[in-house]
């Protein structure tokens, strides 16, 4: 075994590594054989290998001195109209020496920059076409604005389908000399539904124990990574206890820092599992599910956001005791 | 073992007395011609808010003059009896000894104005003959029990001193105290005070005691605890109130940080409405004005601070229709805001070391914070060699290293990392 994180260590290098979204990569690969590349937007999925493509088309393209003619910028970090004005302009309006004549500017998760900022970024891009291309990377590319959008050519990515997942996760076990049985391997797929990233560090995390690797590994790796109860939460909430339901929220979001949105598609996902909800419930829960998870990108704070579904079901509880 | 600095530095001489410097030297005056006879008036009324220095100036007078002073508080006189038992100390002028007396009768308002107890009366039979100088303190004169006692009396109003006069006795007890104080903490300390000397030395004392220096951020907790109170009304008002128009004013009430107010709603809310259609559709509302704060956020644009009190204050109001009244309930200091103070070092600590997964691993330090930090956390738990490698890949230090593995695994790693 090798140690460093796997999710760095097996990210493909070139564009004829990569095992899925076969269709992006053929484009990608005529952009590298005419040398010239577009704006881009890569939206779609965590851990379906947009920035992945992104470093594999620059050093395909560059070479492996490639870190020299590109910038990575992380749009959650850097979210501020400043940086597109200084960062950006600076990096942009200087010329790329070699065979070719552009940079490239790779802006992670630009859905979260600021529609101001955005602005911005749209009259850089108009300005510095010349010396610098862009390839944009957002989960939603409905957060960009439109006239970003209408510059960029759209590149959709998607899940990977199980049996690249299970493809790559069995070569890396290889390498590694673990040993991988089918049900981890299913549990896996099943717990992070085709998200690489999570599905190598859950991989890798599962390995550690030094074992082979059984469902009842991952699931620990999951249950502790995502270490409280959602089901019982939603079982508190339901019984009529906001304030219990409440307090397992915040130690979910605070003490052991799961995400959001997490939280809401785990959510989601026991609903429908619940005997005691009548189904036509479910159904009408799912609703109010999707508005909060839906708010949850708008808003500007998660427990808050998370709580209101938490008081809905509360009410739901009661309404259905009612009849 | 420390003395209460009211006490230890109490004025020892009338001119230490700060302000209300015309109506001490009427005082002195009166006092003085006691010497050539009995005066017309044979009694002084002190009035005046606490705390501004009635009875210091009292005490430091017979001091400066040598007198006696036979001094009587509240608990001495509540009755009629009671009283009367000072009559006798009241008909000689000098003592014994030969010493002048005076005579004091503080914190009057305690006694007793109704007949059957007849406190007042009996004071008032006294100070009619009485034969050396007396002073009444109370800190309102015009109260009714006081109407014909008041006809025998010179009246000497004490007022608050100024925040200014304040400050440079506060300034004078730090020199002594050997604290080098900011000029704004104590200005901040005396204006608070709103005159009231005493209390102003009893924050001084709370805030500085043992400190070499006191600056403005040690002192500006204080504006906090004041406003706590203020925010359990405006909660009240927002939680109670029948229209939108009075929930949308109780924040204008008084200048509250509307994300605190927020914190503050949001803490409350289920413990006041408790009705579960009731509850959701409160915290309904506050989920809208969160939306409406992300708006603000994204687009910079503050004009939608004014749909998020909306939501936060009259749609909580609006949420009210079937809850049953159930009594007082207290409320509660936002539990967020103290989690979030506590582990406001680890969240920091967490950042860092997603801006170090960040550096290696495409993601933003946020996301690699939720995402990549628990699997590490797993890591490091199980397996010291696997942890190992990635700290020294990762560049984490020591301090990372704890907080990811726990102390003990983390002495492992560490040891292993520095071989």
């Amino acid at each position: 075994m090798s140690f460093e994180m796997w999710t760095e260590k097996y990210r493909p290098k070139r564009l004829d590594e990569m095992v899925n979204q076969k269709e992006i990569v053929e484009r990608l690969k005529s952009f590298v054989k005419s040398r010239n590349v577009p704006h881009c937007i890569f939206a779609g999925p965590p851990g379906t290998g947009k920035t992945t493509a992104a470093l594999c088309l620059a050093r395909d393209l560059y070479g492996d001195a490639y870190r020299e003619h590109i910038m990575e910028l992380n749009a959650s970090d850097e979210r501020g109209i400043d940086v597109v004005r200084e960062t950006v302009k600076t990096f942009a309006r200087v010329r790329s020496i070699g065979d070719v004549p552009f940079k490239i500017m790779i802006l992670d998760e630009a859905d979260n920059m600021t529609s101001d900022a955005q602005q911005a970024l749209r009259r850089t891009m108009e300005r510095y076409t010349e010396t610098c291309r862009f390839i944009l990377i957002a989960n939603y590319s409905g957060k960009i604005i439109e006239p970003i959008q209408s510059r960029c050519a759209p590149f959709r990515f998607t899940y990977l389908p199980k049996t690249e997942h299970d493809e790559f996760l069995r070569r890396i076990a290889k390498n590694e000399g673990i040993t991988l049985l089918d049900e981890g391997l299913e549990a896996i797929f099943e717990v992070c539904g085709g998200d690489m990233r999570r599905a190598i560090n859950t991989l890798q995390a599962a390995a550690s124990f030094g074992k082979s690797i059984t469902a009842e590994i991952v699931y620990s790796v999951v249950g502790r990574a995502h270490p409280a109860d959602i089901q019982q939460m939603v079982l508190t909430a339901l019984n009529g206890d906001f304030i219990k339901a409440r307090e397992k929220l915040r130690e979910m979001i605070q003490k052991y820092g799961v995400a959001g949105t997490d939280i809401i598609r785990q959510i989601h996902t026991e609903i429908f599992r619940i005997n005691t909800v009548p189904e036509p419930w479910k159904i009408k829960l799912a609703d109010t599910i999707g508005e909060i998870d839906f708010r949850l990108v708008q808003g500007s704070n998660e427990e808050v956001q998370l709580s209101a579904l938490l008081a809905r079901l509360v009410e739901a509880g009661y309404e259905m005791k009612q009849k | 073992m420390h003395t209460a600095w009211t006490i230890k530095h109490k004025p020892q001489t009338l001119a230490e007395v700060v302000g209300n410097k015309d109506v001490i030297q009427k005082l002195v005056t009166w006092v003085k011609a006691w010497d050539k006879g009995i005066p017309k008036k044979r009694v002084v009324f002190i009035y005046g808010p606490p705390g501004i220095g009635k009875t210091v100036a009292v005490e430091t007078l017979a001091k400066d003059l040598d007198m006696e002073l036979a001094e009587k508080n509240a608990s001495d006189y509540r009755t009629e009896e009671a009283v009367k038992k000072f009559a006798g100390i009241a008909s000689q002028y000098a003592t014994l000894f030969g010493k002048k007396r005076l005579i004091l009768f503080d914190e009057l308002d305690g006694i007793t104005g109704t007949q059957d107890r007849g406190g007042v009366k009996a004071l008032t039979e006294i100070i009619k003959v009485t034969r050396c100088p007396l002073v009444l303190i109370a800190n309102n004169a015009y109260d009714p029990k006081f109407t014909t006692l008041r006809n025998y009396c010179l009246l000497l109003q004490f007022k608050k001193p100024p925040a200014g006069e304040v400050a440079k006795l506060l300034r004078k007890i730090c020199a002594r105290e050997g604290i080098e104080a900011e000029e704004d903490a104590l200005k901040f300390i005396a204006q608070r005070s709103g005159g009231d000397v005493r209390s102003a030395i009893n924050d001084l004392q709370a805030l500085a005691q043992g400190k070499t220096r006191l600056t403005y951020e040690d002192v500006s907790w204080l504006a906090y605890r004041d406003r706590q109170e203020n925010i359990f009304t405006i909660l009240r008002m927002i939680f109670y109130a029948r229209s939108c128009i009075s929930a949308k004013q109780a924040v204008d009430m008084a200048d509250v940080d509307p994300d605190m107010l927020f914190e503050w709603i949001y803490e409350n809310v289920p413990r006041h409405l408790t009705h579960p259609r009731d509850l959701a559709r409160a915290m309904n509302a506050l989920s809208l004005a969160d939306v409406y704060r992300g708006r603000i956020r994204s687009t910079r644009n503050w004009k939608f601070t004014r749909y998020f009190m909306d939501f936060m204050t009259a749609g909580v109001a609006m949420a009210r229709r079937e809850t049953k009244p159930s009594g007082w309930t207290p409320f509660r200091f936002p539990k967020r805001i103290q989690t979030l103070s506590r582990s406001k070092a680890s969240r920091r600590l967490e950042l860092e070391i997603g801006r170090k997964i960040r550096r290696k691993c495409h993601i933003s330090s946020y996301r690699a914070s939720k995402e990549v930090l628990p699997y590490i956390r797993i890591i490091f738990e199980n397996n010291v060699d696997m942890a190992v490698e990635i700290a020294r890949w990762l560049d984490l230090n020591a301090g990372m290293i704890k907080y990811i593995a726990g102390e003990e695994q983390a002495e492992a790693i560490i040891r292993l990392l520095e071989a």
